[in-house]
């Protein structure tokens, strides 16, 4: 029978074969390591914290403060900036103006995307097809919005080809009217926006094993159950993405807005990303305008929550 | 063993052919008149370069134009009035050197994420990756004031600052993905062999990123070439103007202009971008397809 005259504590044993050392030694190791790498990341760490992340926090605080002139933002003012945000006709303007367009850029985009991918893949020269479509997207928002300001003139494109259409002249001022400027502006952003959805979609379903597929055919579905049960969940990852990154440019933009409607006299073109320009820059209420710029965050950070809530649920579902 | 031709009905898979090449014929069709859509803008900025004033007052918007000689004037007056050569050559400063400095930090930083190990290095990671999760918006006034008191607004060195700055996170995302699934073998050898972290990172790492660098220094220096938000806001003044500031601000005088100067303007501004993605629309795609932007 062993005899065990002695059992070692785990403590013990560590001491004994010298374990507090090698730990003090690694720890050593891993702080020069650590020196190393930050002499590689500092450049990066640097530009970003200072040009990038001191400017969120300092935003932040400038909305609770009250703009003094002569002494700068250094009053402390509660929440009064942002109590001033409802309520104040310009605010809700743009508020209202900005739900129109992420609503728009939630169905647009993803329908007329989607619905190219999906005719386009069965079409002869559909890749001559595809790069026309996908073209608008490399060009600046700044040139597109010049662009369609002089396709939607009253002596434009759009209303010659509606005379040609209805056989008499046209003379609309597309950009200049309350109820035809939003879906203008709108149209023109779903002209240069498809292309990317068309093409992530494709790639989402080139990705798309063959086999679940030809199981089902076999198995006697039909095309429309195929799609419904088998292709649109394994798309659906790739259509969360696509959506919430039409959403946040569409939320946030600012170009086409601004250059389309130079001319327009009325509120429909103020989003809230044109209104934080308009109130800080043009109107010099700049406490107030990072008060906007704080609320546009807040929507933007919880768009981006949505998404990663609803990938993980995807995930979980497609696996 | 000779084929049993007899056993195979050639009339029919023929007859099945051509149907199924009539079948396509009247989609191409709606192909076509779908992409007339995205056709007609550019076809209508083609032929608009092409007339004068008075040409284009006269004619419906659409007309192939008279003569090809009026493109001279107007891109000479565009380049001129429009300031768009200043424009062209600060917009190629900022995108070429602020993209080239972004991409390098970031390869450093990527470099430094994935190939030394020490502690906590998500925190970092998410440090530089959080310069991606605000709206632009919310940089503006901040940045506005403190540029105005260190002095550097309105000059090139301050604008290159800020668009190196923000071309930075996105590419350290990519190259560290990239890095994580790069063999270690060869490094470590060199490691072996005596070579120090930056010998290692300059002879071995950069050469092997080439790839990623390019397609994400494309997608950077297409968002500096395209911006409008930052330098109206950081560059008004005249020599730093970029591109896209000078055709907006031109465009605002469309009425004194006239639309065959401002679309020859645009398509001065937007020529670069088609030219880059014409030659190098791989490398685009690449970046597309790991980026979705």
């Amino acid at each position: 029978m062993a005899h065990f005259p002695h059992r070692e504590t785990d403590l013990q044993l560590m001491e004994r074969i010298g374990w507090h050392q090698v730990k003090a030694v690694e720890n050593r190791a891993m702080k020069r390591n650590f020196w190393k790498a930050f002499a590689f990341m500092s450049p990066a760490i640097v530009l970003v914290c200072g040009l990038l992340l001191m400017p969120v926090v300092y935003n932040i605080y400038f909305s609770f403060t009250k703009w003094k002139k002569f002494s700068g933002l250094d009053e402390f003012a509660g929440f009064s900036n942002y109590a001033r945000l409802p309520g104040n006709p310009y605010f809700d303007a743009a508020f209202y103006n900005t739900a129109i367009w992420v609503a728009a850029s939630i169905v647009f985009p993803l329908a007329i995307g989607f619905g190219l991918a999906v005719f386009l893949r069965g079409v002869a020269f559909g890749n001559v097809f595809k790069n026309i479509i996908f073209l608008p997207r490399i060009l600046a928002p700044t040139a597109v919005a010049v662009i369609w300001f002089h396709v939607y003139a009253p002596h434009g494109v759009l209303n010659s080809l509606l005379a040609l259409v209805m056989g008499q002249p046209v003379d609309i001022g597309w950009l200049y009217q309350d109820n035809t400027v939003t879906p203008a502006i709108i149209a023109t952003f779903v002209w240069q926006s498809v292309g990317l959805v068309m093409v992530l979609v494709l790639l989402g379903l080139s990705a798309i094993p063959k086999d679940p597929l030809e199981a089902a055919r076999v198995d006697g579905a039909t095309n429309a159950q195929a799609f419904w049960h088998i292709i649109l969940p394994l798309l659906m990852p790739t259509l969360v993405v696509v959506t919430i990154l039409s959403v946040l440019s569409g939320f946030t933009t600012f170009d086409l807005l601004w250059v389309m409607g130079v001319g327009y006299p009325g509120q429909r073109t103020l989003s809230l990303a044109v209104y934080m320009y308009f109130e800080s820059f043009q109107k010099g209420s700049w406490a107030f305008g990072s008060a906007i710029a704080v609320i546009i965050g807040i929507v933007v950070f919880s768009v981006t929550w949505i998404q990663t809530v609803m990938q993980s649920r995807v995930d979980r579902m497609t696996r | 063993m000779a084929l049993a031709t007899h056993q195979i009905d050639f009339a029919a898979i023929e007859a099945k052919e051509r149907a199924a090449t009539k079948k396509k014929w009247p989609s191409v069709i709606v192909a076509l008149l779908i992409s007339l859509i995205w056709v007609v803008p550019f076809y209508y900025m083609a032929v608009s370069v092409f007339k004068t004033h008075a040409e284009y007052t006269a004619n419906n918007p659409l007309s192939i134009p008279e003569g090809m000689s009026p493109i001279v004037d107007n891109a000479i007056s565009a380049w001129n009035t429009a300031k768009m050569g200043a424009g062209f050559a600060n917009s190629a400063l900022y995108g070429l050197v602020g993209a080239g400095f972004a991409v390098f930090f970031a390869a450093m930083a990527a470099y430094g994420l994935t190939r030394i190990s020490f502690k906590r290095q998500n925190f970092w990671f998410m440090l530089i990756f959080a310069g991606t999760i605000f709206p632009f918006q919310i940089y503006l006034i901040p940045l506005f004031f403190a540029y105005q008191k260190v002095g550097i607004i309105n000059t090139h060195f301050g604008m290159l600052l800020f668009y190196t700055a923000v071309c930075i996170p996105f590419p350290v995302l990519v190259l560290r993905n990239y890095l994580n699934g790069l063999s270690r073998e060869m490094d470590e050898a060199a490691r072996m062999d005596g070579a120090s972290e930056f010998r290692v990172f300059w002879s071995i790492i950069l050469p092997n990123c080439i790839g990623p660098m390019t397609a994400t220094f494309l997608l950077q220096f297409t968002w500096i070439w395209n911006d409008l938000l930052f330098s109206t806001v950081l560059g008004n003044r005249e020599e730093v103007r970029s591109i896209m500031n000078s055709l907006q601000i031109f465009h605002g005088s469309y009425t004194t202009a006239g639309p065959n100067l401002s679309l020859t303007a645009a398509l001065i501004a937007s020529l670069p971008a088609i030219v880059l993605f014409l030659l190098l629309r791989r490398h685009f795609m690449e970046g597309m397809r790991v980026t979705g932007v």
